[in-house]
This record gives structure tokens, C-alpha cells and sequence, in this order.
């Protein structure tokens, strides 16, 4: 579905990646971890055509899509659920949505875009509940599903899910999991990037741990769950001092 | 058409390319960060491994020989702390010191996934009664090719040392399905059969497996039908690897490299160029998964080429033919790795001797590699007791036994007899 080869991305003057290639399989749910700043959110809005000065080839379904504007991504099938939710505050719930499925409104998809709406409404019963609240008015828990549907009314065959569970408290995060989880169940393909690198490991299919804009380790997520290193530097076990002092940073 | 883990064995070739290139930078990556070795010769070349954005760009970086593996004795090429490692494996190597190397839980899984790939290759299924014969020298092989026949669910008879005879005798009446073996024991068991009178139908045997040494097109014929079983090969360095980087399918016809956890180039030995396809050059081997023990481009010794053409087996994994020799001064005698220095500092350190001279003559008995040292009668071995000069004797092939894990027999030579050999101390004379 998604392949990267070599991307390499600045900030001004700092390298935020270094060489990095991956790629998401049709039907999976691919996990990014690694600590802050890492790159994980710069893999994702380099994807998103966020940021153009990026080098490297991003292909989805074989179709070359860097270098394109952040529009036509989302018309060739990505749609990103932005870090921090960054839902339309004073806008209501089904406006929100509606304009998840902009590009689609211009081009008169009408029938097909209700259908969405109800598939979302499916997903997410609560936003059904709250149609016609204003979306500031939500819980987190609540704007991440908004955020999430927004992104889905895009009809995307890939969804960019930037830190879910973000300031959301773990029975929530539980919860929006499992609706990602569900997500994928329902045919949607989902490359995710998480700080809580346990839950996202969980659910997900598959991982790339990243340090300092590079790739250091791949692998099934049972695998990375039961590693050493992504135990001590992610999953906040095992601290105790390393072998000769040889630490690894 | 069986396979182990078919989507990897069958895998499109485009996302298997994906695959190698994601696991070759991740894996310098770590090699970079974790090795000193690895850090230094990369940075004595001004190169970093953010350079490698084709699996192609792996011909620019440094070659690691089996003098960078000794030199680095026990632990310095370790890529994770001592305390993640779950084995220590060591072998003879083929300098001073031996080769010492760990794996992490995940490169024993991974070891697993290969033999027990190569061994479903060889029809090995689960019902099987697989009998394992290899000389001590294997005895890290003898472990993998078990743990991967259990992970099929076969029933194994591990590595022990029984005699031939021994050996037959379990073969005959536990109903060995599946023979683990080299194929000079192979041999030597069809001729250990002969002398005994006994019948290849007496046996329940329908495939014969072999790793070690070259599997010839002549033996392979002669076991097969002798045995009317299935006789198909696998290949790995046996001092630095598995046995199940490379393996034979039913078509038998060249090695399917399992390139989701390798990447093979051959090379010209002379130089390191690449060769193509076809050309017989050296194997050079990287790891792509290996987390204790990342090798880049490690200089195997073994000559093969690379093949082209895709096999009708299904598998998209590429072949390479069969090893036809070996570079350089590094022997394999009954599949084991053997240097001559080895054994001359063995000679040296137990008879005080600052310069022994020596032959090594190697020959087949049996279709058994076997090894003489023709060792030059000297006054430090020379006595009037011929007890004396026995147990010295006795104790060199001790040595070279616990060193080498071979049997070797030693016979003391006039200088005059080795003169006529023009070959200097620690030549070969091969007549196998």
C-alpha cells in the first residue's frame, strides 16, 4: 500500500530524517514508536506533503505522491488525524464531518458521502448522539473520534493517526484502541504514531522504532514487545545499568 | 509444494527488495551506534550508513574477515548488551583466538525459522523421525538443525557420538525417516551398510539432508539411488552461522538464499568486485535481522555463483549454485572450518618446538575426509622409549581433538620424505 525509500527531512537546518524507508501493508496497522523527537510526527507530515522540502520516494499503490501538495494527497487516499486532535472548535459535530469530505462535496458526491456519514455514525455512536453539538463542547476522548471521522469522510485507504491517545486517560485510550482496531477491521490501512508505545504495540500489526530521525529497529509487534531495548527505552521497564557502562543512546 | 513460511518464501520480488533495504539500514544503524568495530572502519572511510539508499549501495562499504572476528575476541562485535544475549556459541575459528558468537531470544526464533525452512524444504514433516549424525566439530549446527526439526514437530535423535554400527543399528530399528548428516558420512554409511551384508529396504529412510561440505552431483546420485531417497543440501559458514542460510528444494537445482534475513553478493576474491550472475566468485554474507551479532559483508571463503533464472518451486528467494570450493588457506575437513596454523600452533605449544615442520595430508577413507600430520622427527620428540614418544603423540592428537573437534592420526617423517614434497611447513596435500 505504502512504500518509503530514503526519506530525508529538515527543519532549517536540522536533519529530522535520516534514511528512512518502511512500508504498510494493505490491512495493517503499522505502529511508529520512539521518544520525542525522533521523527516520528515528521514521518507522517512528510507523508502528508506537509513538508515539501523532503527527499526521498513516497509511493502509495505504486503512485509516486511526494512532492505534491497536501490536497492532492488526500485525493490520492491519505488522510492524517492531526496530533492534538485539531478539530473545528466552534463548528458543530456534523460540520466537522462534512468537511472531512470536502474534496468529495466538490465533485457531487452526494449519496456516497451520507453513506460515510453513516458509516462513521456506526463506528462512532456517540458523535451520532452529539450531531449538533458545538465540537470545543466534547471530551478529548469525544474530539479524537470527531477527528478520527473527519479524517474517515475523506474515504481514505490509508489514515495517518498522529499520538490517539494523546492527554486522554487510559480507560479512553482503551477505547479509542479499540475503535482503531475496529478501524482496520472495517478495510481501512493505518500507519499510527505513538508515545504510549504498549497500547499501540498491542493492537497494531507491525513496528518501526525510531531514534534521532533514524530507523533502528523493525519488526512484528509481539517481537518488539518482547525486546530488550524497546522494553527499557519504551515500555519503562528494566532501567538497571548496562553491560561495561555501554548504554544506548 | 511445501514451505515453512511461505509468504516470505514466495514473496513478490519488488516488497522483498523493500524488505532487505529496510533491514539493511536499520541494521548499520545499529551496528553504527552499538559496535566500535563497525564505527571505526565506517569512519576511516568517511562514510555513514545513511549513504545505503539501494541494497545495491551495500558494495561501498567494508568487507569483515575472519581476522576482524578474532581480533575482536569475545565480545567486541556484539551489538547488544551481554545481558540480552540467551547463547554463547563459540567455534574454533581460524585465527589464534576462537569465534565467539551470541544470540538474543529473537536470533534463536529467527535461527529456527531458517533451519526449520530448510528442513521443510528437504520434506521433513512433522511425523518424521529425524536422526541427527554430525562430528563434534558441527556440534553448534547439530543444536540448530534439532531446534529447527523440533520446531517442525519431528521427532529428533540429537548428535551423539555412537559408532557407525551404533548409528545403523538406531537408524534400522527406530525408523529414521529423515538422516542429517555431511555427505561424506552419507557415504560412509552406505559403505558401512555394504560391509554388513544390509539391505537399503531394511530401512525406513526417504530423504537424506546434508550441510557441511560440497554435496557433488556423483554422490548425490550414488546416495539416492542406494538409498532410493531424496538427497537435497543446505549451506552456511559453520563457524560464524546457521546451517539454513541457503537451501535445496525438491527441483535441486541451486540454493535458495533466505534473503528476508541475508543479503549474499558474490564477489571476485582477488579484489571484492562484484561478479555477475554466473561468474564463480567468493560468498560474501550480511545479516539483515541478526541483533547480537550483525555481520556486514563477511568474507565467507566459499566460491559459488549467483543463479538467475526463478525456480519452479514457487519460492521468489534467489538461488545460488553449490559451493565449489573454498579461497585461500582455510580448509574444511568434514565440514569443519580448519586453518593450518591452527594446527601449527597446536604442534608448537605442545612440544615446545619453536618451528615444526609439517605436512598436512588429506585423503578419504570410506569417503571419510581423514587428516595425517606428517610431522618431521625432531630431538625434542626423539627418544629411546618408544612409550614416550607415543604418548607425546597421543597427546598432540588429544590437543588437536579438543581444539578442532577432529580425529587426526600422526606419523613422524624423515626430512628427507617431506623434502621430496616441494610444499613449505603447514601445506596441504589433498587427495580426497
Amino acid at each position: 500500500m505504502l512504500k518509503i525509500k530514503n526519506l530525508h527531512a529538515y527543519y532549517g537546518r536540522i536533519k529530522a530524517l535520516d534514511n528512512v524507508s518502511l512500508h504498510v501493508r494493505a490491512g495493517e496497522i503499522v505502529c511508529l514508536i520512539g521518544a520525542n523527537g525522533a521523527g516520528k510526527t515528521t514521518i507522517l507530515n512528510t507523508i502528508s506533503g506537509l513538508i515539501p522540502r523532503a527527499q526521498g520516494d513516497i509511493f502509495l499503490k505504486e503512485i509516486k505522491i511526494n512532492g505534491l501538495p497536501p490536497e492532492k494527497v488526500v485525493a490520492a487516499g491519505i488522510s492524517q488525524v492531526p496530533e492534538g486532535r485539531q478539530i473545528f472548535g466552534p463548528l458543530t459535530v456534523l460540520e466537522n464531518l462534512e468537511l472531512g469530505a470536502y474534496l468529495r462535496f466538490k465533485k457531487k458526491e452526494k449519496e456516497p458521502i451520507q453513506k460515510d456519514l453513516e458509516w462513521v455514525f456506526e463506528l462512532f455512536p456517540r458523535l451520532q448522539e452529539r450531531v449538533k453539538q458545538i465540537a470545543g463542547t466534547l471530551s478529548g476522548g469525544e474530539q479524537q473520534m470527531l477527528a478520527i471521522g473527519r479524517a474517515l469522510m475523506a474515504r481514505p485507504k490509508l489514515l495517518l493517526l498522529d499520538e490517539p491517545s494523546m492527554g486522554l486517560a487510559p480507560l479512553v485510550v482503551k477505547d479509542i484502541m479499540n475503535t482503531v482496531s475496529a478501524l482496520r477491521d472495517s478495510g481501512v490501512t493505518i500507519l499510527m504514531v505513538e508515545q504510549n508505545a504498549r497500547a499501540s504495540l498491542k493492537i497494531s500489526d507491525r513496528g518501526y522504532v525510531l531514534e534521532t530521525g533514524r530507523i533502528v529497529l523493525q519488526g512484528s509487534s509481539d517481537d518488539l514487545l518482547n525486546d530488550n531495548d524497546v522494553k527499557r527505552a519504551y515500555l519503562g521497564k528494566d532501567y538497571k545499568t548496562f553491560w561495561e557502562g555501554r548504554d544506548l543512546a | 509444494m511445501r514451505f515453512w513460511n511461505g509468504d516470505n518464501e514466495q514473496m513478490d520480488r519488488t516488497d522483498l527488495e523493500q524488505l532487505q533495504l529496510e533491514g539493511l539500514q536499520s541494521t548499520l544503524n545499529r551496528a553504527y551506534k552499538n559496535v566500535p568495530f563497525y564505527r571505526e572502519q565506517f569512519d576511516s572511510l568517511g562514510l555513514h550508513p545513511s549513504v545505503i539508499a539501494s541494497v545495491e549501495d551495500i558494495a561501498r562499504l567494508p568487507f569483515t574477515t575472519r581476522v576482524d572476528l578474532g581480533d575482536n575476541y569475545p565480545y567486541g562485535l556484539f551489538a547488544v548488551p551481554l545481558r540480552d544475549i540467551v547463547r554463547i556459541s563459540s567455534s574454533a575459528g581460524t585465527t589464534v583466538k576462537p569465534v565467539v558468537v551470541g544470540y538474543t531470544k529473537s536470533d534463536l526464533k529467527a535461527r529456527y525459522t531458517l533451519t526449520a525452512r530448510f528442513l521443510t524444504a528437504g520434506g521433513v514433516v512433522d511425523t518424521d523421525v529425524v536422526q541427527i549424525c554430525l562430528n563434534p566439530g558441527l556440534s553448534n549446527w547439530g543444536r540448530a538443525l534439532k531446534e529447527g526439526a523440533e520446531n517442525i514437530g519431528a521427532s529428533v535423535m540429537p548428535m551423539s557420538h555412537m559408532s557407525t554400527w551404533k548409528q545403523l543399528m538406531a537408524m534400522q530399528d527406530y525408523r529414521t525417516s529423515v538422516l542429517l548428516t555431511t555427505p561424506s558420512y552419507a557415504m560412509h554409511i552406505l559403505g558401512a551398510m555394504k560391509s554388513m551384508d544390509m539391505e537399503s529396504h531394511s530401512l525406513a529412510l526417504k530423504a537424506i539432508l546434508v550441510v557441511g561440505e560440497v554435496l557433488t552431483e556423483d554422490s548425490r546420485h550414488v546416495l539416492e539411488s542406494a538409498f532410493h531417497v531424496d538427497v537435497t543440501s543446505g549451506y552456511g559458514p559453520s563457524d560464524v552461522m546457521g546451517p539454513g542460510i541457503a537451501f535445496e528444494c525438491h527441483e535441486k537445482k541451486g540454493l535458495h538464499v533466505s534473503e528476508d534475513h541475508f543479503v549474499v553478493e558474490i564477489v571476485r576474491p582477488e579484489n571484492g568486485e562484484p561478479l555477475p550472475p554466473g561468474e564463480i566468485g567468493e560468498v560474501v554474507l550480511t545479516t539483515l535481522t541478526a541483533r547480537a551479532f550483525p555481520l556486514i559483508r563477511f568474507r565467507t571463503g566459499d566460491l559459488a555463483c549467483a543463479m538467475e533464472e526463478s525456480c519452479p518451486c514457487g519460492r521468489s528467494l534467489a538461488r545460488m549454485s553449490q559451493i565449489t570450493g573454498r579461497t585461500g588457506e582455510v580448509l574444511t575437513i568434514r565440514g569443519v572450518k580448519v586453518h593450518p596454523v591452527q594446527i601449527e600452533r597446536i604442534l608448537k605449544g605442545a612440544r615446545e618446538d619453536k618451528s615444526p615442520r609439517f605436512l598436512l595430508h588429506l585423503y578419504k577413507e570410506n569417503y571419510l575426509d581423514m587428516v595425517e600430520i606428517w610431522l618431521q622427527m625432531g630431538d625434542n620428540i626423539f627418544s629411546d622409549e618408544v612409550k614416550m614418544v607415543e604418548n607425546t603423540l597421543r597427546r598432540l592428537r588429544q590437543r588437536i581433538f579438543q581444539t578442532l573437534g577432529l580425529d587426526v592420526t600422526i606419523k613422524l617423517m624423515e626430512p628427507s620424505t617431506l623434502d621430496q614434497y616441494a610444499v613449505p611447513t603447514g601445506g596441504v596435500i589433498d587427495d580426497r
